[in-house]
Order: C-alpha cells, then structure tokens, then sequence
C-alpha cells in the first residue's frame, strides 16, 4: 500500500489544492492532512469537519449510486460558491480534496484516481 | 425521531440539535452525579436509570484509568459494536459538568458526531442560563438523585 503521508503530499501540490486529506471511510477520522494552504494563523481549521462530512456524503453517495444500479461511484465532485470539493474513495479510507474555483479539475481529478488506485 | 425530554428546558434546544444533526439514536445527558439532565431515544425511565449509572461510573473509572495511564484523565470514550456504536463525553458550560452518552449506527460516523458535539458543547455553553441553580454536587442520596431526575423527565411512576 502507497504510504498516506505521499498521497497527501502528492495532492497538496496538485495546483488549486488547498488542503488534501485521507480519511476512514467508515469513522469519517483524519488519517493523514495536508496543511491549510493560504490559511491565517488563527483561523477556524476546516480540515476535521470537511473530512468527516465529506465521508459521511461519499456514503450516502454510494448508496444512491447503488441504488440506481450504477455501480460504486467514481469520482464525487461538490461545487461550491467559492470552490469544490473533491472526493474518490480507496477502500478503507476516502480521499477528499477541497480545490480552489479555478483550478484545473481534471488534473486533480486524474491525480486523485491514480492516488486511489496506489492506495486501495 | 422523538422531541428530547428534559428536567432543564435551555438544553432541549442543542439536545434536539444535536441529535438531528448527527444522526444520534438514543442519548442522554446527565451531571456526573448521575442526575439526568435529558434524553432522546428511550420511552422506559427504567433504561435511562440504568445509563445514568453506568454512564457516571464509567465516567469515574475511565477519569481515573487515564490518571493512572497518562497523568491526566481520559474525557471522551468511544465503543464500536457490531452494528451500534456507543460515543461519551463530557461537557461543559462555565464551571457545571455535564456528561454525555449517545448511540449511533451506520447511518452516522464517529467523525459526524464529534464534530456535532463539538457544536453541542459550544451551544450549552452559550446558552446557559446567566443564573446557575447550586452547584450540582454528590448528595450521598445516589438513588434518589436518579429518581428525582427521572421523575423530571418521565413523571412520577405509576401517576401517568
């Protein structure tokens, strides 16, 4: 198995990414986080609230992906007003992204396929 | 999904909350002593008698496990079975304890309900009253305590 800690390096600097994140894809825990891109000292620290609702979406998402007889879902992309978040799961744990508006989604879209398939 | 109960109508509020938001099936809030401050999930005074008092002795033991094992106590304790999960905490607004317990299945996660607890903390703290009623401390009357309360929240036995 790909180390987490390379998988969250590797998307960090994925450009657009402000904060890559591996977590448990049934507890919805932070296994492995990037830093806050562009954070101020002292800011509210969106990382363990993304990782664990994000989680919990990705299963509903599985669910509803199940349901309709479409199989696991792929790739799951929520856009936002201000940016998108981005995640793919990897057996155990999800890999969650959250990307800036502009940019370039299928890179990081790519990058974090691969990184699931290096992972699962 | 039923309305809380309460002895102490400002927690209704973020008890509702906090069951809403994270999915909870049953939970119970109560003061170390043991003395329930609410509930959501049960319909038997029986039950929630018996999660007051295991609750507050785990709550002793695992204070004093993490004592023993780290210098300082243990606050959050989390339970994973096979289909249910169990998560406890403390809580507190201004100097008052308050202690936590609350069931969740597949429907939530460990990381959904610690961050909704998180918030449920953040609201008792803002939403306690500006006049504490007495410090709640141990009377002696442990069984009475837990019947008091339960009374609160359930009615006296055998007047409903």
């Amino acid at each position: 198995m790909k180390d987490v800690t390379q998988v969250v390096a590797t998307l960090s600097h994925v450009p657009g990414v402000i904060a890559a994140i591996v977590v448990g894809a049934s507890d919805g825990l932070i296994v492995e986080a990037s830093a806050v891109m562009g954070a101020a000292a002292g800011a509210d620290d969106p990382r363990k609230h993304t990782a664990a609702l994000a989680a919990y979406l990705y299963s509903k998402v599985t669910r509803a992906s199940h349901a309709a007889r479409l199989g696991s879902p792929v790739f799951m992309r929520l856009e936002a007003e201000q940016g998108h978040i981005c995640v793919v799961g990897a057996g155990d744990v999800v890999l969650v992204t959250i990307v800036t508006p502009k940019a370039n989604l299928g890179r990081v879209r790519l990058d974090m396929m691969t990184a699931a398939k290096g992972e699962s | 999904m039923s309305d809380p109960t309460v002895a102490e109508a400002w927690v209704a509020g973020p008890l509702r909350r906090l069951m809403e938001d994270a999915r909870l099936i049953s939970g119970v809030l109560l003061y170390p002593t043991g003395r329930a401050v609410g509930q959501f999930g049960f319909s038997n005074a029986a039950d929630v008698m018996s999660i007051c008092a295991l609750t507050s002795a785990i709550n002793a033991s695992s204070r004093e496990l993490g004592r023993q094992l780290d210098g300082k106590p243990f606050y959050e304790m989390h339970h994973a079975g096979a289909d249910r999960q169990v998560f406890m905490a403390r809580a507190t607004a201004a100097a008052q304890e308050f202690l936590f317990v609350g069931v969740f299945d597949r429907e939530s996660s460990l990381g959904v309900v610690e961050i909704y607890f998180a918030e449920f903390q953040k609201s008792l703290e803002k939403l306690r009253p500006e006049k504490q009623p007495a410090a709640i401390r141990p009377s002696g009357d442990f069984e009475g305590e837990l019947n008091r309360s339960l009374d609160a929240l359930f009615g006296p036995i055998g007047k409903k």
